[in-house]
């Protein structure tokens, strides 16, 4: 009976049932179209990073993160390739040597970040080696080319094809140089970054740097992003050597994951202002529907009804207007955001440059991540059910008699 | 059989701080089966003395005895019960729930107790036979004329048979035919089911048909 009373009572004012269900209606659909493409664009952009260079997850010396030294490198062997091989999710990894030098072409001198690579098994995991402004790539691990940042190659006064000289401290801590060929150069719209920057085989910043077969880093390319602590806890429990430790990229990358946090706060700030003033609409008309039903209430309570039944009745319609507007909310919500996810907004122009100086898609997409439509409805249903407290305190609190003499 | 007993009952309500005295020593005893009409001008205090009767309000002084319990020291939840066990009650204005159909408004009290759907279902559609109403049964209040609205109402305060049944003006708004059907009604169930009833009226059709009158004046019985 209680179901029907709250049911008819909802139609009793229509025009008022249905402004509340169009309030409701309107905050999930924007809380989730919103946050759709809010998480959307940050995998999306979360993707072109870590594809670009980092690798979703890298395995590294458990020192190496805070003090990345040759001396905190690992030898990839049958345990870590089996691990990796075996490891549902990962669809490719590549072994890295990182270190300081410094470059040298005729009378000039300059700092220099060296990255030994294997390209081949880059092309698997990242896109950097896309990003070849004048030259080519070197293919083999093992030559003396090298590809050398667009800047540095400037501040060099060098060109593509001439002779360079790398110095740089090996793993036992003697200096060691060899001389290299630029075939290349890279550009990755961040000139500090492109002024120091080297990538040359694996092999030979081995031999550079006296490490054998050692690496301070492999990086991960995973299916998707939701997976990695998936991937993280698998990798972790089969790799038996414990100096080895498996980071994801908010590890590696603590910079991105920070101005994205900082953005997802400024995001779900707004998402509880709309949430708030919803609230204040349904705590509105809910009072406003308590309040003309005094009378009403003051007879049932005459007649016998518990105080603690007209409660629930009260929470009941707010219940039951709430859930609609929910249902019908996340419907529309899931038809914007899938909409989105075909047809990205793409940007051009100005904004267009400034997201690739970034390493981020120019583009805002969404995303159909079950976790949005959770947790923007039991927000409301949440914000719907406090709001409707005062309401229901009032009628827990009105006597038969006040009641039966409203007017 | 006595089931009612009031005790120099006083009631003064405070209007914008300057206190009214509604009531003013009411001493009262009500026996099972009575009929008994409270008259007097508007102001007498008739309907304050019903709805201390009706455990709906607490008198500012006294003691009220239902069946012997003082039930001006019970608390909000056990007035509540008993009004639901005990009491009928028939308004002025009918005040039936506009959303429930004639049989739901009558079925509510039986779902308060717990009545199971199909008992309850069946003992209201009994009651709206024996009062002339069954074929209201689905409609809405607002379906209903004032006299039919009124006879529901009679059937939702009968219908869980109460030991005392309170009808505060209930043919105020009635024509003169409907409400002399109506109280002719309520005859029947006083008679026949031995119901109690204590009505407040100035309605002289009430008046005179009361088995016994009380006529109320500044708060005080004038004449029992």
């Amino acid at each position: 009976m209680l179901l029907k009373l709250a049911w008819r009572n909802i139609w009793r004012n229509k025009r008022r049932s249905i402004i509340t269900l169009a309030a409701v209606i309107f905050a999930t659909l924007m809380a989730i179209a919103m946050r759709g493409i809010q998480l959307g664009t940050y995998a999306l952009n979360i993707k072109s990073v870590v594809e670009l260079f980092s690798g979703y997850l890298q395995i590294q010396e458990k020192r190496y993160r805070d003090n990345p030294s040759l001396t905190y490198s690992f030898v990839v062997d049958k345990n870590i390739k089996e691990a990796l091989n075996s490891t549902k999710g990962v669809l490719g990894y590549a072994p890295r040597v990182y270190a300081d030098g410094l470059i040298s072409y005729k009378d000039n001198s300059r700092g220099a970040a060296i990255f030994g690579i294997e390209p081949e098994k880059e092309n698997g995991v990242t896109t950097f080696i896309k990003n070849i402004n004048a030259g080519k790539f070197f293919t083999s691990d093992s030559s003396n080319q090298i590809v050398v940042g667009d800047q540095l190659l400037k501040n060099l006064d060098a060109k593509i094809g001439d002779d360079i000289v790398i110095l740089a401290q090996g793993f036992d801590g003697t200096l060691g140089n060899q001389k290299y060929k630029i075939v290349g150069t890279v550009k990755f719209g961040v000139q500090e970054l492109e002024a120091s920057l080297i990538f040359m085989g694996l092999k030979s910043a081995q031999s550079l740097l006296d490490m054998g077969s050692r690496v301070n880093v492999i990086a991960i390319k995973a299916d998707n992003l939701n997976d990695l602590p998936e991937i993280d806890k698998s990798l972790s429990a089969k790799i038996k050597n414990p100096d080895l430790k498996v980071l994801s990229w908010t590890k590696v990358n603590p910079e991105l994951e920070q101005s994205i946090q900082l953005d997802n706060v400024s995001g779900i700030f707004f998402l509880g202002i709309l949430i708030v003033i919803v609230a204040f609409g349904i705590l509105n008309t809910v009072l406003m529907s308590v309040i003309e039903r005094f009378r009403e209430f003051g007879v049932v309570l005459a007649i016998g009804m518990p105080q603690i039944n007209l409660t629930y009745l009260v929470y009941l319609e707010t219940i039951i207007i709430t859930l609609i507007g929910l249902s019908a909310g996340n419907i529309l919500g899931a038809g914007v955001n899938y909409y989105f996810i075909l047809h990205p907004i793409v940007f051009g122009g100005e904004l267009k440059q400034l997201y690739e100086i970034y390493h981020f898609l120019p583009q805002l997409k969404s995303t159909l991540e079950p976790g949005i439509f959770v947790n923007v409805s039991l927000s409301i249903l949440i914000i719907a059910l406090v709001s409707c407290f005062y309401p229901a305190y009032k009628v827990y609190k009105l006597e038969p008699l006040k009641g039966i003499r409203h007017t | 059989m006595e089931i009612l007993k009031a005790e120099n009952l006083v009631k003064v309500y405070q209007d914008n701080g300057v206190p009214v005295n509604a009531l003013r020593g009411i001493n009262l005893s009500v026996s099972k089966g009575e009929y008994i009409v409270i008259a007097g001008p508007s102001g007498s205090g008739k309907t304050t003395l019903l709805n201390l009767l009706g455990a709906l309000d607490k008198p500012t002084e006294g003691k009220i005895y239902f069946e012997g319990e003082d039930i001006t020291l019970k608390e909000k939840k056990e007035l509540s019960k008993m009004r639901l066990h005990k009491l009928g009650f028939i308004f002025q204005a009918y005040n039936l729930i506009p959303v429930l159909t004639a049989i739901e408004n009558i079925e509510f009290s039986m779902m308060l107790l717990g009545i199971p759907d199909n008992v309850r279902k069946e003992k209201a559609l009994a009651l709206m036979d024996e009062l002339g109403i069954k074929e209201l049964a689905d409609k809405r209040p607002n379906e209903m004329s004032g006299g039919q609205q009124q006879r529901v109402a009679v059937a939702r305060a009968i219908v869980n048979n109460p030991t005392l049944v309170l009808a505060d003006e209930p043919t105020a708004n009635l024509d003169s035919v409907t409400a002399g059907h109506l109280l002719d009604l309520m005859e029947q169930m006083n008679t026949e089911k031995n119901i109690t009833f204590i009505f407040s009226s100035h309605d002289k059709n009430v008046i005179d048909r009361a088995k016994r009158l009380i006529i109320l004046k500044d708060g005080t019985i004038e004449k029992k």
